[in-house]
């Protein structure tokens, strides 16, 4: 009705990119604080992590052990700063890698259509059929549990819906007419694809990886609790729960700080995908 | 296409993708770079151990005849021999599946309705301090991994305020009804995660439906709002919500296994990480093929309710 | 001199079944505050049609939702709407709901989102007589099947129990015609009613409008951006812009004795009506920016009389006429609207001219086989294209025409070798071509040209004007750097757009600004033929003429053929040489436009032609309208055998009609033989 009023649908995804910026400020801050966390965590840890002290055996939370300590007596704040790798660096691994086989997966699709993408989409939903932990915990049991072996099976699991969310927005530009008068001119392949059609989807891109790496926060937290990729003595935070979880009764500091840990971390993450989503309006289910 | 050919074609698909799904469960088993012989005993065992086990369990036949054996099997029923009970796989599994599927079942009972209503609630209301609650609630629980909820259930609830007993300790077969004090942890914490996709998900396409053109029109025809939510809002909401239900089912059986697991339950899912544990690799396979197909299931049911409700498939 | 403003009031505003006052909304707030309608006023008396027009922008849309309390977003700042003397704007909510549906309703535009998809259309319909007549559910389905009767639908007891899915666009509009006077409202809101439908069929609504206006005698409020169609309805029209009613009078008056320029710039948009090709005369520059509207009057900057003067002050009302007024203070010594000279004579080559380009006997069908389980997929073929054969001369316009389904995009896209036709070929100079573009060779594709519809999609939205219009040049040529900088500036110059454009990206263009690089992109690979599809059917009136005046000159300065692809034969009239009309995937009826539009041959054509709005009230009458026939079997014998008013039987059902060839190229495909 207004030119404002149409201005504000008037294609979305042309306008990603500016908005994308002034977006992804407080994302940019709160990777900064998680990359901070990575790098310098087992720099700032106060005791080491590894090393067992009889004589502080089972600690409630105090100045010194602020997280208290385990029954080795371990301090549980150094063993969380420490373990911020081993948890957050497959989770954004696994959710690069599987971006990374999405993308090219759901670029193929969109662009050909047809037979091409019909058969590869149909293998994605074999794969999409399996629950995502379940797959997850079968892949690793049988490959072995190393956190290489957890990265490729958590990729497994985010290719299949990256590449179905990639492919519908590669799909929905596919259809606009500059490809078809690229098509006319006889460009070839690579222009259409690489040239035309994916600066177009860079915000997608980006939206995707914002939102599979909370999820891959979650995942890698649920299979480390399951016992899966990192083994004792790595502080993995969901290994160190399911450790510490047989002493809940009279020591819960054992389980509370590093679920609390994963409960923020994951949550920020989410809270910042759901953030660039929503402003992007790009549907939750197909998000997900 | 008519309605019935529609259905047909959507159970033809799951029956053939459920083929594939067991085709791609055996050859994770048997084709990825590890072998079971190797997953069963673990890293340490001696080459000649492992040579050994790989001969007692048929391994060194070729690949396809040992799926084409393992897939009759599979069909008749017979799921092959767990390696640590030595027993039948099958009724190993029925008791627990029973069980979980009975809190599976509990849990869709509590979760939909209240999810829809809270989601259509905070869309109504979109912008609203309620909907920033809603909203703001289900995207902190929605960022929870299960274990950090259930065991801050535990915590509240069986230990410190000794409400509710923290582990539900039934044996598989035992009627699940004798306890359902037990129950009610495990159902709060899967209805408290699974909610939180149906309510986002409920709200996302009620706020659409709301600012669609119909909904104006039967506004601009004088009836009362609430009337308009009711008749003409809701039930357009509804057909992608259904769908998303039967997805959200699958989040909530792979929730099924870390509750079933914290709470004790002798479910199927804590079945498979005892199977994992112990490598227990027939009772593994098993169980991922039970949980893959009850994920299909789910929503097989979803697709066809909002086949069956959507106007535009129907003569 | 200047009368006063009680003087200009009609008589009459008393008894006014809907009087605006001073109407102004505003959407959002702060400096980002669009005034969206700023001081209309406007009265409607009982029984009267009053038309208000403007182009996309002008805030019309937003006045008629304010009548019906529903104002999503913006604000109502001042001013007073009432009905029957009542103040609507001090309604609580259950005010407004005893008047929505029931005192005041309203016909949308797209009739098929306005219907709820999950409701069955008697129910739809049935709700508000529940509502405000306080029947029973029975009483009000039957109530509902009569006044589908009452709108012509056909087997009304049975559509009311259908969805709205499973009928026409046509038919939706009439269901929502059908659920607006189930209360005998006091007033009928039309918002664009007809747009987005077929001509044919708008034809057909407009007459159903005329028909229930003569039987109900309602007042009607009705919004187009389309002149003729609100002259044909109106007794008075009201001109916005910008958010100001900037004239006032009755709508004959208006459509030809304009007396603001600006309604005279919309005046001289229209494509003449008597088919004479004389040069379009458009309203230069756009629509002000509505957060910061300068003072004055609203029009002066794109204003060709605007003097100093004119900046000074809002204009003041002025009568010009009876019932006739105007915003201009200058309007005494405005100009009557008059054309400019013809453009150039009809161009039509000797028949012995060999064609450039010909498509012969060319099909087209949708087929798609599914890979995963084919033996439950039922193999739903449909042909979009039927054995088209037609032939374009060098530096000729061929105008294609049809309505929606008729394969003409279809065409376009076998053309230019984005789709693979299933049968037949595209001939260049007699030499036939790959199908598809990848396979051509680059001087074919360089020869051949395409200009899309959609101009916001036809641009890639990551890239400058200057590079999408400067890609052929490289692609095709084998210019050097500066070379092709210096081609993309002509090129740019050539459409009307200056060098400052080169780098700004298709998000800071205006609608007209992007199809004009469309066409700069198309005219720099230097093609012999460019095919237009529905190049400014997107597009505002006053937009769509400076487009099509930019391709006219076009056409003159490089000798280029177009293929121009539209629904609207009032465009084709005005640009082609030659027309083909088709439907349903095939070409009924070839030849020149003067031959085709004098003296139709096709009993389709014929209708389409009866269809145009004329801008006169009762001048049109629609055609008979045939409820369907049923045929016989399908895909056989004419395709307009169930809609042709000149049937004659089983003849047509069975057997395919023969070319009846007629002067200088005229060919009619019908079982009729042609007059001469």
């Amino acid at each position: 009705m207004t030119t404002v009023a149409t201005n504000a649908t008037d294609r979305p995804l042309a306008r990603v990119s500016r908005t994308a910026r002034a977006m992804l400020r407080p994302a940019e801050l709160y990777l900064l604080f998680l990359v901070l966390l990575i790098v310098a965590g087992p720099w700032v840890a106060p005791f080491s992590a590894y090393d067992f002290n009889a004589s502080a055996s089972l600690l409630g939370p105090s100045w010194v052990h602020p997280f208290g300590t385990d029954e080795f007596g371990r301090d549980i704040l150094s063993r969380v700063l420490v373990g911020a790798r081993p948890t957050l660096l497959p989770a954004f691994a696994a959710a690069t890698l599987g971006i990374a086989a999405g993308t090219v997966t759901g670029l193929v699709c969109g662009l050909f259509g047809g037979r091409v993408d019909e058969l590869i989409m149909r293998s994605m939903d074999i794969l999409l059929s399996f629950p995502a932990l379940i797959l997850a915990m079968l892949i690793v049991t049988m490959m072995g549990s190393s956190i290489v072996n957890l990265v490729l099976a958590m990729s497994l699991i985010f290719w299949p819906r990256s590449a179905r969310l990639i492919r519908s927005a590669a799909l929905e530009i596919g259809k606009r007419e500059f490809i078809e008068a690229c098509r006319a001119r006889g460009e070839s392949l690579g222009f259409i694809l690489f040239r035309e059609m994916l600066p177009n989807l860079r915000s997608v891109v980006i939206i995707d990886l914002a939102l599979r790496s909370s999820y891959a926060i979650l995942l890698s937290a649920s299979l480390a609790y399951l016992g899966m990729g990192a083994q004792t003595p790595t502080p993995a935070w969901g290994l160190m729960v399911k450790e510490g979880q047989q002493f809940i009764q009279f020591a819960p500091w054992l389980t509370v700080f590093p679920c609390l840990v994963v409960a923020v971390i994951a949550t920020g993450t989410v809270l910042i995908g759901e953030s660039v989503r929503q402003r992007f309006a790009i549907s939750t289910r197909l998000a997900r | 296409m008519p309605l019935w050919l529609l259905i047909t074609r959507r159970i033809a698909v799951m029956v053939i993708s459920l083929f594939f799904v067991a085709l791609l469960t055996f050859l994770i088993v048997n084709v990825l770079p590890g072998d079971v012989a190797t997953a069963i005993l673990g890293d340490t065992a001696t080459p000649d151990q492992v040579a050994a086990l790989r001969g007692s369990l048929g391994l060194d036949q070729p690949v396809l005849l040992r799926f084409m054996k393992w897939f009759f099997d599979l069909l008749q029923g017979d799921f092959g021999t767990s390696l640590t009970f030595n027993r039948p796989v099958g009724p190993m599994i029925a008791g627990r599946l029973l069980n979980s599927a009975t809190l599976a079942l509990i849990c869709m009972i509590v979760v939909i309705p209240v999810s829809i209503l809270f989601g259509a609630i905070a869309a109504v209301k979109q912008g609203s301090l309620l909907d920033r609650a809603i909203t703001g609630l289900t995207t902190f629980l929605f960022g929870m991994p299960e274990y950090v909820l259930a065991l801050g259930a535990m915590l509240i609830f069986a230990i410190w305020l000794q409400w509710l007993p923290g582990a539900a300790m039934i044996n598989p077969g035992e009627s699940l009804f004798l306890h359902l004090d037990t129950l009610v942890l495990p159902v709060l914490v899967i209805s408290l995660g699974g909610a939180t996709y149906i309510i986002q998900m409920t709200r996302a396409s009620m706020i659409d439906v709301l600012a669609s053109p119909y909904v104006r029109t039967a506004l601009l025809k004088g009836i009362p709002r609430w009337q308009v939510i009711l008749k003409h809002a809701l039930p357009n909401a509804m057909l992608p919500t259904l769908v998303e239900i039967g997805l959200s089912f699958g989040a909530l059986l792979g929730g099924l296994v870390i509750i079933e697991t914290i709470f004790n339950f002798a479910g199927i899912g804590q079945l498979m990480v005892m199977a994992v544990q112990s490598r227990d690799v027939p009772v593994l396979q098993a169980c991922v093929l039970v949980i893959a197909a009850a994920y299909s299931l789910g929503s097989l049911l979803a697709d066809i309710a909002s086949m069956l409700l959507n106007p535009k498939l129907r003569n | 001199m200047i009368p006063q403003r009680h003087e200009i009031r009609q008589a009459g505003v008393e008894n006014a079944v809907l009087a605006i006052e001073n109407l102004s909304i505003t959407y959002g707030k702060g400096s980002e505050a669009v005034h969206a309608v700023r001081g209309v006023t406007l009265s409607i008396a009982p029984g009267e049609a009053y038309g208000l027009i403007g182009e996309s922008g002008s805030g019309k849309s937003t006045v008629a939702f304010s009548c019906m309390g529903h104002v999503a977003g913006g604000e109502i700042e001042t001013g007073s709407i009432k009905l029957k003397g009542e103040n609507l704007l001090r309604l609580s909510p259950a005010g407004w709901q005893s008047v929505r549906g029931n005192r005041v309703a309203m016909v949308y535009q797209d009739p098929m989102n306005a219907l709820n998809p999950a409701f069955k259309l008697g129910a739809q319909v049935a709700e508000a007589l529940i509502r405000h007549r306080n029947m029973t559910r029975k009483d009000a389905l039957a109530r509902a099947v009569e006044l589908f009767r009452q709108v012509r639908l056909p087997d009304p007891e049975n559509l009311a129990q259908r969805y709205p899915h499973q009928i026409s666009g046509g038919q939706q509009q009439r269901v929502v015609i059908a659920m607006a006077i189930a209360c005998e409202a006091e007033l009928l809101i039309m918002d664009e009613p007809t747009t987005g439908l077929d001509i044919t069929t708008e034809a057909h609504i407009l007459d159903l409008i005329a028909d229930l206006r003569k039987r109900l005698g309602m007042a009607i409020l009705f919004i187009s951006h389309n002149l003729r169609v609100v002259a044909q309805v109106c007794d008075r029209v009201g001109v916005l812009y910008a958010g100001q009613m900037v004239e006032e009078g009755p709508a004959s008056e208006v459509l030809r004795r304009a007396r603001h320029p600006y309604t005279m710039g919309l005046n001289n948009s229209l494509l003449p009506i008597d088919g004479a090709v004389k040069r379009l005369n458009p309203i230069p520059g756009s629509l002000p920016d509505l957060r910061n509207v300068p003072g004055g009057c609203i029009f002066a900057a794109r204003c060709a009389y605007a003097t100093p003067q004119c900046k000074d002050a809002v204009p003041a009302i002025q009568v010009v006429g009876s019932r006739h007024v105007s915003r201009c203070i200058f309007n005494e010594i405005l100009p009557l609207a008059e054309r400019a000279a013809e453009t150039r004579k009809r161009f039509g080559p000797e028949e012995s001219v060999p064609p450039q380009l010909s498509v012969v006997d060319l099909d087209f069908s949708y087929a798609r086989p599914s890979l995963a389980l084919p033996f439950l997929n039922r193999k739903e073929q449909s042909k979009a294209l039927d054995r088209v054969t037609l032939a374009i001369r060098p530096g000729e316009t061929l105008g294609i025409v049809g309505e929606s389904g008729s394969g003409k995009s279809t065409l376009a896209r076998c053309i230019a070798g984005l789709r693979a036709p299933t049968g037949g070929s595209v001939r260049m100079e007699g030499q036939r071509l790959e199908p598809l573009a990848g396979q051509r060779s680059r001087d074919a594709r360089k020869r051949v040209q395409i200009v899309f519809q959609n101009p916001d999609s036809a641009l890639n939205p990551m890239r400058t004007v200057g590079e999408i219009v400067s890609r052929p040049i490289g692609l095709y040529g084998n210019a050097s750097g500066p070379e092709v900088a210096k081609r993309t500036a002509e090129l740019l110059e050539m459409v009307n757009l200056s060098e400052r454009y080169l780098t700004r990206f298709p998000r800071e263009l205006s609608g007209g600004e992007k199809q004009r690089v469309n066409i700069a992109r198309a005219l720099a690979a230097d093609p012999d033929i460019i095919i237009c599809d529905e190049p400014t059917s997107a597009l505002d009136i006053s937009v769509q003429a400076a487009v099509l005046n930019t391709l006219i000159d076009l056409r003159a300065k490089r000798g280029v053929a177009y293929i121009f692809i539209t629904h609207d034969l009032g465009v084709v009239r005005y640009i082609a040489d030659r027309v083909a009309v088709m439907y349903s995937g095939s070409v009924l009826e070839t030849g020149p436009v003067r031959e085709v539009f004098a003296n139709p041959g096709h009993a389709y054509t014929e209708m389409l032609l009866s269809a145009m709005p004329r801008g006169e009230r009762h001048a049109r009458h629609a055609p008979e309208e045939i409820v369907s026939r049923a045929r016989p079997v399908q895909g056989q014998g004419c395709p307009f055998a169930d809609r042709c008013l000149r049937y004659l039987g089983q003849e047509c059902d069975a057997v395919t009609p023969p070319l009846r060839l007629g002067r200088n190229g005229h060919m009619v495909s019908c079982h009729i033989p042609l007059r001469t």
